[in-house]
């Protein structure tokens, strides 16, 4: 086993340097001011700039050793110019004065070259973000960013695994078939303001702590068997890296010893960890572009009651602290709570104001931002939900598949357990789900309560009736 | 597409003094190796959408990737500018990594190709350059595919075609003192059609994308995609869904070799391997697919959206035989990888951008034609599938369970093609499928369209196969 010694006093310069400039500085905002005036002198009649940055530092393990070491600092300017009638999209990371306003030129030049968009417009301005000044409204940035040193990142990535003495965990006498251990902590900060030519000014900031493991066991034929586990969150403080490596490997050691399961129809459970599988082709079929090009199994529902009673799903980009959260979209347009599909009715298409127009229909937000799925049928968790059902297949990973947006129907490989009387009575794999999103979602017996914070999607633990198994 | 050496320099605004200097100061902790990416890339698209191309862009992207190597470990930063300043801090960001300690593993052999990039040589040669080519003159292009895909089939009722291209300029320098440089261009084009048939609507795509300049955008190329974009669509609205479960399968010659890139070419990237996650991790010299049968992952087909004239560690591209007479001969290697097992290289080191370090990936993926005739295969089946259009596929790399999602394709009964099916997945096992393989036809094609692997980074990939029947996969249905 061995330890690594940095050489901390000279990383330590360096990463201090670069954290003090890891949010935009008033330089690079008079920049992306500047760039728009330009614009407007260049001949755009409109123009819409996002200025972003990031800065990200990793850890990876292998097998309780530090196996890599990234560090990246990013910036990119996105130029949206409405010339004549004409709208283009450009970006470039050379952030130079000289070298951006031949950027600007030579955008313009290609937009009018393009042929007319009477559809293309900037939203209206009492529809845009006004709350968004600081970039820390939401409660997004946490300051201890400020103070990590590589030190306190790479002991972060070695507390949880099984390799690492410092540990106190014995890999064989855990574990016994573990063969492999990759870990990998990250954090990072990312800021981005949104100006436009009718005097939108839009700032986020947030930063983000992650914690990942992915175990690899073998069986007693040499079998090879491998899960994960992570958590992410906006607040280092709240992180759980205590257990994510056992998490892991125990998810990976279950799947020891899989057998066939015969062909049929099942109760489908899905767990919450990969839940958002099936939501997420709702969310793009209730999408503007999807719906304009007439490729969406949702064209012509809204307000109609395609779903079941029991089928609430709002979208709450709001909540401050809250992983994912946005005061406003792409386009600097605010976001609002607001219910997408109510007891089984479709309330919300995503129209930005270019599919708007289009679509002579009136404007929401470009996309979805924190969606969250609400309970029914009264169970908190997985565990009640097996009890509750008591047959059926738990899923709790997908491997491949898709879905064929025009028509909803889809086929996803799967891996998990047969249940019986709410319990795991084996792994089950190579097996496959097929169906329709429409029916499937109209079969939904039980969404728990149980989404873990660190989701991108607030989807439960789910359960469906009646759903075709392959295998 | 090869430059004289000036030019990338003057692009970069460096010197090889510079760069020898910079690798110094990334070696000054103690590391064994380190290497140098510049990168600067123009993209450019065009989007035909109701009838018109609207939406058009242009994007700038342009940085140095440093890597330190200590043993097998990687330290990795990078940033969007070459002043010396920003470089300088960015080489001490990834000497992060070095233990104080030299590591004597040689990251393969010092100066696996001697001497400068040869123009003669180039896999991608460009006769039309897309920078230099005005955006304008491709409207046209975009607009003459609309009025000839919209006149094969009424029933089109809303249609996209993008065009997408960019050139790269890549400058790779090392602590060996290998200079090495490249351009790389990509033209690729997509069709996306919605037709309505009865209230029901279908949705069908086609892609094509080469390494090449804009010489690609040609009036055959328009008629070869609008060909291809009706093509059985008549079969994509009859079509339904099978019933599931464990069949023979023939994979159509083709695109079908997204079986070869998800059940086989992941689990043979030497990454894997080296960390002993990977099903193939013991199989090295074992015989695991039937005699007669040659596996390849190949940087050398010219205009190919995988070749490359040097990969991105600046190893020269090459075409490297994984099966041969159904053995396993050869892993696919970046530098620390090949390293490891103490092997050459095999090009396989390619990263997204600078922002990412190398790791081993596939190129073109293919497997040699065999002396089955296809239509012989399908015969031999008397209850099955047969597929040749895909959208995507997926690997486990420690189980070995490999799927592929089937746009379109036939039942099979009683040794012909009947009913069409589609929108499926199916799924199998890495190992068990190779040795499952009861014939290959004598028909390969390597599929032109726009395939990107997406193992932790993004990069441009193609794959083929000819004609193959396995003799047991699952299949998805009702």
């Amino acid at each position: 086993m061995e330890t690594i010694d940095y050489g901390e006093e000279d990383l330590h310069k360096v990463m201090t340097d670069n954290t003090l400039h890891s949010t935009l500085t008033e330089a690079e905002m008079a920049l992306a001011r500047h760039c728009l005036d330009y614009a407007l002198r260049s001949g755009a009649q409109k123009v819409r700039i996002t200025l972003s940055k990031s800065l990200m530092n990793l850890v990876g393990l292998l097998n309780g050793e530090v196996d890599k070491t990234a560090h990246a600092l990013d910036r990119s300017l996105q130029l949206q110019l409405f010339v004549d009638g004409k709208y283009g999209a450009f970006s470039s990371n050379r952030l130079e004065r000289e070298e951006l306003e031949a950027f600007v030129r030579s955008a313009i030049d290609t937009v009018k070259m393009l042929e007319p968009d009477p559809y293309r417009d900037l939203p209206a301005p009492e529809r845009l973000a006004k709350d968004a000044v600081s970039g820390r409204e939401l409660n997004l940035y946490d300051p201890a960013y400020e103070k990590l040193t590589a030190a306190d990142r790479r002991k972060m990535a070695l507390a949880s695994s099984f390799y690492h003495p410092a540990s106190g965990k014995e890999v064989s006498s855990a574990f016994p078939r573990l063969i492999a251990e990759e870990g990998e902590y990250s954090d990072s900060v990312f800021d981005s303001l949104t100006i436009d030519s009718q005097g939108l000014f839009a700032r986020h900031t947030e930063t983000s702590f992650e914690i990942g493991y992915e175990s690899t066991v073998e069986d007693a034929e040499g079998r090879h068997f491998s899960s994960y586990w992570w958590d992410a969150t906006p607040r280092l403080q709240d992180l759980a890296i205590e257990g994510c490596a056992r998490t892991a490997c125990q998810r990976a050691m279950e799947q020891i010893g899989p057998q066939e399961v015969k062909s049929g129809k099942y109760t489908l459970i899905v767990d919450t960890e990969c839940a958002s599988k099936l939501l997420t082709p709702l969310l793009s079929a209730l999408g503007g572009y999807s719906l304009q090009q007439k490729n969406s199994f949702l064209k012509d529902t809204l307000g109609q009651k395609v779903f079941p009673e029991a089928l609430t799903i709002l979208d709450c980009p709001r909540t401050p602290g809250d992983t994912g959260c946005r005061l406003f979209d792409s386009e600097g347009v605010a976001t609002r709570e607001m219910p997408l599909i109510e007891k089984g009715v479709v309330k919300t298409y995503f129209l930005n104001t270019y599919m708007a127009r289009k679509m002579e229909m009136e404007p929401t937000v470009e996309d979805a931002t924190r969606v969250k799925v609400l309970p029914h049928g009264a169970c908190k968790n997985l565990e009640e939900v097996l009890q509750k059902v008591g047959e059926g297949i738990l899923v709790t990973g997908f491997n491949g598949g898709n879905s064929n947006p025009a028509t909803g129907n889809f086929s996803y490989g799967i891996e998990g357990f047969l249940i019986r009387d709410g319990k795991r009575v084996h792994p089950i794999r190579e097996m496959l789900i097929t169906g329709n999103f429409i029916g499937l979602w109209n079969n939904l017996l039980i969404a728990a309560s149980d989404a873990r914070p660190c989701l991108s999607k607030l989807v439960p633990t789910l359960a469906f009736k009646d759903v075709d198994f392959s295998a | 597409m090869i430059q004289n050496k000036e030019y990338y320099f003057h692009t970069f605004a460096v010197e090889r003094s510079v760069m020898q200097k910079l690798v110094e100061e990334a070696l000054r902790s103690g590391g064994s190796y380190a290497d140098l990416y510049f990168e600067n890339t123009t993209y450019g698209s065009l989007l035909l959408r109701d009838g018109a191309v609207t939406s058009g862009g242009s994007h700038i992207d342009y940085g140095l990737g440093v890597r330190v190597l200590s043993g097998e470990k990687t330290g990795y930063a990078y940033c969007e500018s070459t002043a010396w300043e920003d470089m300088l801090a960015c080489a001490k960001a990834a000497a992060q990594i070095a233990s104080g300690t030299a590591d004597v593993s040689p990251y393969g052999t010092p100066n696996p190709s001697r001497g400068e990039p040869n123009p003669a040589a180039d896999r991608y040669p460009v006769r039309e350059s897309w920078r230099e080519t005005p955006m304008s003159s491709f409207l046209p292009f975009l607009q003459q595919m609309e009025a000839e895909v919209k006149s094969r089939d009424r029933r089109i009722i809303k249609l996209m075609a993008n065009l997408a291209f960019q050139m790269s300029d890549i400058l790779m320098f090392n602590s060996y003192g290998e200079l090495k440089w490249d351009t790389r261009p990509m033209g690729s084009v997509s069709l996306s059609a919605v037709f309505e048939q009865g209230g029901v609507t279908e949705n069908k795509s086609v892609s094509r994308s080469f390494r090449c300049g804009a010489e690609m955008l040609s009036e055959s190329l328009i008629r070869e995609m609008a060909d291809e974009v009706v093509k059985g669509i008549d079969e994509r609205f009859a079509a339904g869904r099978p019933k599931g479960g464990q069949m023979p399968v023939v994979m159509g010659a083709g695109a079908s070799g997204i079986l070869l890139h998800e059940a086989m070419g992941h689990a043979f990237e030497a990454d894997f391997n080296r960390k002993g996650t990977s099903i193939f991790a013991d199989k090295m010299g074992r015989q695991i697919c039937p005699r007669g049968i040659q596996i390849i992952d190949d940087g050398t087909l010219t205009g190919n959206r995988g070749a490359l004239n040097y990969d991105d560690e600046g190893v020269p591209g090459q075409k490297t035989y994984m099966v041969e007479d159904g053995v396993l001969t050869s892993y696919l290697h970046d530098r620390i990888s090949a390293a490891h097992y103490g092997v050459r290289p095999t090009g396989n080191g390619r990263r997204e951008s600078f922002r990412y370090a190398p790791i081993p990936r596939m190129r073109a993926t293919y497997m040699e034609s065999g002396t089955a005739k296809a239509g012989d295969l399908i015969a031999e089946v008397s209850k099955g599938i047969y597929v040749d259009e895909f959208s995507n596929g997926q690997v486990q790399i420690g189980e070995g369970d490999f799927t592929f999602y089937v746009k379109a394709g036939f039942l099979i009964e009683n040794g012909r093609l009947t009913r069409p099916v589609k929108d499926i997945n199916i799924i199998g096992n890495g190992p068990a499928a190779l040795a499952d393989i009861r014939g290959v036809a004598d028909d390969l094609a390597v599929d032109p369209g726009a395939w990107t692997c997406g193992k932790e980074q993004s990069v441009p990939v193609s794959c083929g196969i000819p004609t193959v029947l396995i003799g047991n996969l699952t299949v998805g249905g009702e």
